[in-house]
Formats: structure tokens, C-alpha cells, sequence
């Protein structure tokens, strides 16, 4: 039988030129449930679906703020999340401590980056199994970023990671060129819409199992950049918008809150 | 053009001998599965499929001409949702150095920080710009430890390195008064210093100065176009920074032409004397001269299909 | 007489005595730099309605020696501010070549490769500012202290602030640090300051002057400090900072000096009554 030897570890090429472990780490992303990432000209918004492990367990969180400017949406190891997250919050901090300012989003995901691309070249070390979009606003305006396991990260218009998150991207292509001019709370209705088209057949969302996070440019009183801090909303926060775009479609046979195992993979 | 190097000649052989045969048994002796071993023909595979990732990647191209030096990358759009003209692919290394890669992505950023790390450790012990040739040198160097050891893997990048060194007597980083009136000394009568450089740098470690280099997926027909540019002989004499820009452009889109399906995006930089339009500095090519330069290349293309109809028609 | 060959060359234990090697014993505690060496004076500075002007002389003074009298004090940062160094030369070239070193890192995300707009302007958004750098010398001569081995300079940092406001400002050895509508360092802070300060005691008043006033301010500054400051040069250099950018004349010459005011001046060096 045909085996895979060069899966075993990142420090082997396949004959092609692949590193399968990399590959590999970025399944993992796709185990995780959905998240979508929308910008605007003056707002990025993160939304996603939460999972319970059962019934009378809480829900894994989804959304994180870094700093005030900044926050991100994961989807994959929640651990390794949690350990790219502690860096970027220290990087922002630091950052804030010696220039008095916003860290710009781009250098701090770039360092994310050179963290995630050395565990692909040592011996010994794995990659992340985590993805991630990152929502920030900086003085150059919003910005949305997707970072993958083996340390790739670009800038997106709209993106969306995690399982069955191909749905949710085919709708932000469709609807690619409002975008750009899209208001705040119509950002939010898009990014749900979105996330609808990921979920599994009889699933809604719910105040239980949705998650919106917002960033927003904004100015201070004295004319200099101030962004509109980022924030997470959830729970009751969140009925107003769900319940905004519960008509658009016609829900398959709603069974009222669960939304638990959405797409248990 | 610079001969190729008896070492990628080799390559080269190997590398058809993996196509001609089945893939499993020419490849399954063992000695590919980890970095650093010799194969009893001494041979790295490991090395061979790092160059394997590079050919999977977008092309990139250098061009050196007598004002200057170019490099232009094509930059494929994977998905719609890439914010346009945000991903940048040709890095800065110092004020006078740039760089652009084909290959894994995540490889190039981690070379390009490298090599920033080496240019500023250059001006920390000497008060002054890295030559180009020193810092190809040093990035020669550090590439070639990653195929030392197992526990490591090679870059999956080709490197193109472009500098313009400072023809000028600068004055060293913190130099605070004139300095002697006379200029600096150890300097040769009547000999010129400095000018455009071009380095392009393989997952080996090798590397070579180039009039014209090339990478990626589209290499083959981009390195025809080169050649017949003649950059080593009347052609680098002649052209001029903005030919060199155009002829750039156009090369990547000839080597893209082959898989014509998928979109791309081309950026392209440049760096020029400090008498030129850049002033020494590594500096994104106007937007003005680039639509110039791609309406010029789609224009060429286009002229070149025309002609291929034409020639069928009268077949 | 000793021969061996590793006594050539030196001086003669019978005639000058054994040599004393005591001061290369490090049981001491461990010094760094005790004192500046070669050193610049004063930096002065204010703010007007749409910038900033500083100045500085071009001297830098081995002691009381005149040593070095092209020595340029005020340094651009990235197009955008000026620092102005007084106190040691040495570290002043030290934190020019860190400064250089942090513009090129901060060109690497917006200089070249920047955010071009569709009209093909290059804007540089998030490019660090006068208030920025402010802040990043602050930690820098803070942490340096901390570490016991200070960089011996008091320094001013003049240009614009987030708003695109003046912004003026002074750092000294210890990270101490704080802005005001004028500033100066050195001898200028007990000669210069009050004078500038007749001009601008508040910023509501700092926003009132015009260009041509607060450089004429500054260069009446410049001729006092040469009067009275025997540290001190009649080439200075002189910058304007703005919205438009940076003016910045590295070799001015002092003006209209009059020394008539000498003649009055009784209790000093050689003077019999």
C-alpha cells in the first residue's frame, strides 16, 4: 500500500515541492466553525458562529479583542489561538508603550507571520493549527487580514475560514463591490448573511451561538486618528441583528436556539 | 547572460529524469526524506524539491541596465477577496536595496528579514550602506546553512536581489561635521564606484550577478525574452531606466501568457543612480509609468497573437 | 638595565619607577560614562501658529577647547521632525545612526511601497511623527539610565503631532521629558528660555505668532547665547518645521552683533577694577 513519507515532519519537501505538515495544520483550521471578516471604507467586522462541546457547557468564544484597535477571529486550535493572541497583545502593548501610538496592523501581523514560518522550517516544532482573521484599524484606515498555519498572510476585501466557510465566500464574492461603501450595521448584516450560507441544513443562528465584533475609524476632538474601539458583541446584543436578517431566507425547518453541534465535522 | 552554472545544469538533469519516469520509483531510495543527505550519486534531493516549490511560484524577473536596475513579480489572484494592490511582494532592505522572490511566500518574508537584519548589522559596524555584493554574499551564506543540517529544511524561495551602490562620496551614517575638503581617502583616480547590481540567489545558497534574471513559474519564456534583450552586451548600454521598466513588464506578461486562465497583478520596482528619478532609493515604480508600461505589454501580446492569426490564415 | 626585548620601548623601571598597573584591577564597581567629553551647548526652540523653529550653533567643545566648529546638531528624522542634540557629540552621532537605523525600518511598510493613490500621489499614512519619536527617545534615554550608562544628552524634538499640530518637546539623560510652547537645553534654558518665553508664555499665545516672529525670536536667542555662553559659536543652524515639510539652513551666520554691552561689564578675568 502507498504510504505518505513525507508527511511526517515540516522539514521535508514532497518530490513536488510541498510540505504536507503545513497542509496538514491548515486542515485543522477547517475543523473549527466559521468565521466571517467584512471591510468597509470606515468599518471591519468580524462575526462568527460558537460552539458548546454539550448541552450544559458554555460556548467557545470566537471573537478576541488585542487592543483597542484591533481584534481577531479564530478558527482551529483554540489553544495555539490563545498563544498567538497573548504575542500580538504584548507586541500591541509594547508597541503602544515606546511610540504612544496605535500599533499599525500590518507590522503586527507580519510578525505573526515570521512567528508561524519558523515553525515550519524547524525540526522539532509544528505549525499552528489555527487560522485567523485580523480586524484592525489604523491610520492608513481598516484593514482585514487572513492568517493560515504556514505563516501566509494577506490582506482581504471579505474572507472567511473555518468549516464550510467556502459557502460564506462564494456569498462575499457575489456581494464583493458593496462593500466599500457599506455602513456599520449593514457591514454586520452582510457578515450574518454570510454566515448563514455556512451553516448546516436545519441550524439558525441564535443569540446563543452568534458572535459580532466591530472596529471602526473614527476621529478625536482634536482631529487625530482615534478609532472606534473594538468590540464584541454577544448574547442579547446580538438579537437585534440576527432577528434583521432572519427573513431574508427561507429557514429550513428552525429548530429554536441548539445551535450547538453546527457542523460537528 | 551569464552562463548557467555547472551546478543547475546538473539540477536541470535531474530534474528530467524525475518527469520521464514514474514518480514513486526514481524517488523512493530513501535518501530524499530528510534534508542534508547525499545520495550515492551526491545529490540533496531535499534541495532539488525546494526548487521544485519555486517553480509552483509566481514568475519574478531583474533587469539591469546601465541607469539602473527593475524587478517586477506577477502576482497571481488566488481568490477575488485579496484586497487589490495591498500584498506587497518586492521588499525593501535597505534605502538602496530591494528584493523579490518566487516561491512560498512565508520563506521570502523570512529572507527578506534576514537580510534586513544583515544590512543593518553592515552599517552598525561600518557606518555605510551594504554593497550589493556583500549583502548577496551573506544571504549566499545563510541559504546554504539550511541545507547543512537535518533539523532544518531549505528555503523554497529564488531570490532576485537588486541594488544600486552609491556612486557618490557619502558621508558615513552620523557623521556630523564636512569632513576633510579633500574627500575621503583610498579611493583610485579616475575610477568609477558604485552602480546598478543585480543577484539572484537559489535554495542551494548559489548565487550569481545577473544582467537579466528570472524566476518562477514562468522562467523559461521570461529568460528567452532577456536574452534576446542582449542586457550584457549594446542592450544594457542603450536602454534606459524606463525601457528597462517596460521591457519588465512586458516579460511577465510573456510568461504569463502560458496559463492564461488565472488573473494577476504586477508590481514592479526600481532603483536608479542618485542622479535618477529614484535618487538611489529602491522605490515602487510610478503608477503612470506602470499603466504605461502594462497598456505597452498587453498592446505587445495582442500584436503578437495578431500576428500568429495571421500567419495561420495563410497556412 | 633591562634588555629583554619585551622592555623596549619602555619607560625605565630605575628611572621612572616599577609600572603602575593598578587602574586595569576592576574590583571597583563597574563605571561607565562618568562625564560628556566633547560637547555641544545650548538647543533652543519655539512653536508658531503652523510649526516649529529650533536652532542650534555649529560648535562642539573639547572642555573649554573650540574643538570642532562644523558640527551639525540639528538632525532630520524621516522628513517629518527635527531633533536637535546638546551635551555629548559622541552619543549624539550614536542616536543619529539608531534614528537612521529606525527610518529605514520605517520606510520598509511606507516609504516606497506605499499606499498609492488612484491619482498616483504617494500618501504615507502611519508614518511616525514628532510625538511618536517623542516618545520612543524617552523610553530610549529612560532604559539607558536604568542601565546606569546614560546617553549624555539633552535633546529637543521639534515637528508635528498626530493632529498635524506644533509639537515641541525635551528629553534629557534621565528620560525626564515634557513639552512647552518653547524650550531650550543648556546654558539656553537659564538665557534663552525667559526671553522666549516673553514671546510665547502660553500655547494659546505660541499659536498667535507668525513665522517671521518666532524666527526672529530665535535668532535674538542665538545672539544672546553668544554673547554671554563662552561655549558657544556665531554659526548656528537653524530649522523650520511644517506641514509643507522641512527648511533647514545648517551654516547661518549671527547677524548685527553689537559688544558694545562689554565695555559695561565689570568683575571679570583680567580686569583691574
Amino acid at each position: 500500500m502507498f504510504r505518505n513519507n513525507y508527511d511526517n515532519d515540516s522539514v521535508t519537501f514532497s518530490p513536488q515541492g510541498r510540505i504536507f505538515q503545513v497542509e496538514y495544520a491548515a486542515e485543522a483550521v477547517k475543523q473549527g466553525s466559521v468565521v466571517v471578516g467584512i471591510a468597509s471604507k470606515t468599518h471591519v467586522v468580524l462575526v462568527a458562529i460558537k460552539r458548546n462541546a454539550e448541552e450544559l457547557s458554555s460556548y467557545q468564544k470566537k471573537l478576541f479583542a488585542i487592543d483597542e484597535h484591533v481584534g481577531i477571529a479564530i478558527a482551529g486550535l483554540t489553544s495555539d489561538a490563545r498563544v498567538l493572541s497573548n504575542f500580538m497583545k504584548m507586541q500591541c502593548l509594547g508597541h503602544r508603550l515606546t511610540y504612544a501610538r496605535d500599533m499599525p496592523v500590518r507590522g503586527l501581523v507580519d510578525m505573526l507571520a515570521s512567528k508561524a514560518q519558523t515553525n515550519t522550517q524547524h525540526y522539532g516544532k509544528r505549525p499552528y493549527g489555527v487560522g485567523l482573521l485580523v480586524a484592525g484599524v489604523d491610520e492608513a484606515g481598516p484593514h482585514l487580514f487572513e492568517f493560515q498555519p504556514s505563516g501566509l498572510t494577506e490582506e482581504m476585501q471579505a474572507f472567511a475560514i473555518g468549516a464550510r466557510s467556502q459557502m460564506a465566500r462564494t456569498y462575499l464574492e457575489k456581494n464583493l463591490d458593496v462593500f466599500p461603501d457599506c455602513g456599520r450595521e449593514e457591514l454586520i448584516r452582510h457578515g450574518l448573511r454570510a454566515l448563514k450560507e455556512s451553516l448546516v441544513q436545519d441550524k439558525e443562528l441564535t443569540v446563543d451561538n452568534t458572535s459580532v465584533a466591530v472596529v471602526g475609524v473614527g476621529k478625536a476632538a482634536d482631529g487625530s486618528h482615534k478609532p472606534e474601539q473594538f468590540k464584541v458583541y454577544d448574547g442579547h446584543d446580538v438579537n437585534a441583528w440576527i432577528e434583521s436578517v432572519g427573513d431574508d431566507k427561507e429557514a429550513a425547518g428552525a429548530e429554536e436556539g441548539e445551535g450547538m453541534d453546527v457542523d460537528k465535522s | 547572460m551569464v552562463a548557467p552554472p555547472a551546478f543547475s545544469c546538473r539540477r536541470a538533469g535531474s530534474e528530467s529524469s524525475h518527469s520521464s519516469s514514474d514518480s514513486t520509483t526514481s524517488i523512493g531510495t530513501g535518501y530524499d526524506l530528510s534534508n542534508s543527505i547525499f545520495s550515492p550519486d551526491g545529490r540533496n534531493f531535499q534541495v532539488e524539491y525546494a526548487v521544485k516549490a519555486v517553480e509552483n511560484g509566481g514568475t519574478s524577473v531583474g533587469i539591469r541596465c546601465k541607469e539602473g536596475v527593475v524587478l517586477a513579480v506577477e502576482k497571481v489572484v488566488a481568490s477575488k477577496l485579496l484586497k487589490p494592490g495591498a500584498n506587497k511582494r518586492i521588499a525593501t532592505i535597505d534605502r538602496h536595496m530591494g528584493v523579490v522572490y518566487s516561491g512560498m511566500i512565508p520563506d521570502g518574508r523570512h529572507f527578506v528579514e534576514r537580510a534586513r537584519g544583515e544590512a543593518r548589522s553592515w552599517r552598525d559596524q561600518y557606518k555605510t550602506p551594504i554593497p550589493s555584493d556583500q549583502l548577496a554574499s551573506r544571504m549566499g551564506g545563510y541559504l546554504q546553512v539550511y541545507t547543512l543540517y537535518q533539523s532544518v529544511r531549505p528555503f523554497g524561495i529564488t531570490a532576485i536581489v537588486g541594488g544600486f551602490d552609491s556612486e557618490l562620496e557619502a558621508p558615513v551614517d552620523g557623521e556630523v561635521g564636512n569632513g576633510p575638503s579633500v574627500g575621503a581617502g583610498g579611493k583610485a583616480q579616475g575610477k568609477t564606484y558604485g552602480g546598478p547590481k543585480l543577484y539572484m540567489l537559489e535554495p542551494s545558497g548559489l548565487y550569481w550577478g545577473y544582467f537579466g534574471a528570472a524566476t518562477g513559474k514562468g522562467r523559461q519564456s521570461a529568460k528567452a525574452e532577456l536574452e534576446k534583450l542582449d542586457l550584457a552586451g549594446e542592450g544594457g548600454e542603450n536602454m534606459t531606466l524606463e525601457q528597462a521598466v517596460k521591457e519588465a513588464a512586458r516579460i511577465i506578461y510573456v510568461a504569463h501568457d502560458d496559463s492564461k486562465d488565472k488573473e494577476f497583478e504586477l508590481e514592479m520596482t526600481w532603483i536608479s543612480a542618485s542622479t535618477g528619478p529614484t535618487k538611489g532609493l529602491h522605490q515602487e515604480v510610478p503608477k503612470a509609468l506602470r499603466d504605461e508600461a502594462e497598456r505597452l505589454a498587453k498592446a505587445a501580446l495582442e500584436g503578437d497573437d495578431e500576428d500568429e492569426a495571421k500567419d495561420k490564415m495563410e497556412e | 638595565m633591562d634588555h629583554r626585548p619585551q622592555a623596549w620601548g619602555r619607560p625605565r623601571d630605575d628611572i621612572y619607577g616599577a609600572y603602575d598597573g593598578t587602574y586595569l584591577n576592576h574590583n571597583g564597581p563597574k563605571q561607565a560614562t562618568q562625564s560628556p567629553v566633547v560637547t555641544g551647548t545650548s538647543v533652543i526652540g519655539i512653536k508658531f501658529k503652523d510649526g516649529v523653529v529650533i536652532a542650534a550653533d555649529n560648535l562642539a567643545s573639547y572642555g573649554s577647547l573650540a574643538r570642532f566648529t562644523d558640527v551639525k546638531r540639528l538632525r532630520v528624522f524621516l522628513d517629518t521632525s527635527i531633533v536637535g542634540f546638546g551635551g555629548d557629540v559622541s552619543d549624539m552621532q550614536f542616536l543619529d545612526r539608531h534614528l537612521n537605523e529606525l527610518a529605514i525600518e520605517e520606510a520598509y511598510e511606507t516609504e516606497p511601497l506605499a499606499t498609492t493613490a488612484e491619482d498616483g500621489a504617494v500618501s504615507r499614512p502611519g508614518v511616525l511623527n514628532a510625538a511618536n519619536l517623542h516618545k520612543y527617545l524617552q523610553r530610549l534615554f529612560y532604559a539607558r539610565r536604568n542601565k546606569f550608562d546614560p546617553l549624555w544628552n539633552q535633546v529637543l524634538v521639534a515637528g508635528l503631532d498626530a493632529a498635524s499640530r506644533p509639537f515641541l518637546s525635551s528629553i534629557d539623560l534621565r528620560g525626564t521629558a515634557f513639552t512647552s510652547p518653547s524650550l531650550a537645553t543648556g546654558f539656553g534654558a537659564m538665557l534663552a528660555q525667559p526671553i522666549l518665553r516673553t514671546h510665547a508664555p502660553t500655547e494659546e499665545d505660541a499659536a498667535k505668532l507668525t513665522r517671521e516672529q518666532a524666527v526672529n525670536a530665535v535668532k535674538e536667542c542665538m545672539k544672546v547665547l553668544y554673547y554671554r555662553d563662552a561655549r558657544s559659536l556665531d554659526r548656528y543652524s537653524i530649522a523650520v518645521v511644517t506641514k509643507e515639510g522641512i527648511e533647514l539652513k545648517e551654516d547661518e551666520q549671527l547677524e548685527k552683533q553689537s559688544w558694545a554691552f562689554a565695555e559695561r561689564i565689570k568683575g571679570y578675568g583680567t580686569q583691574t577694577v
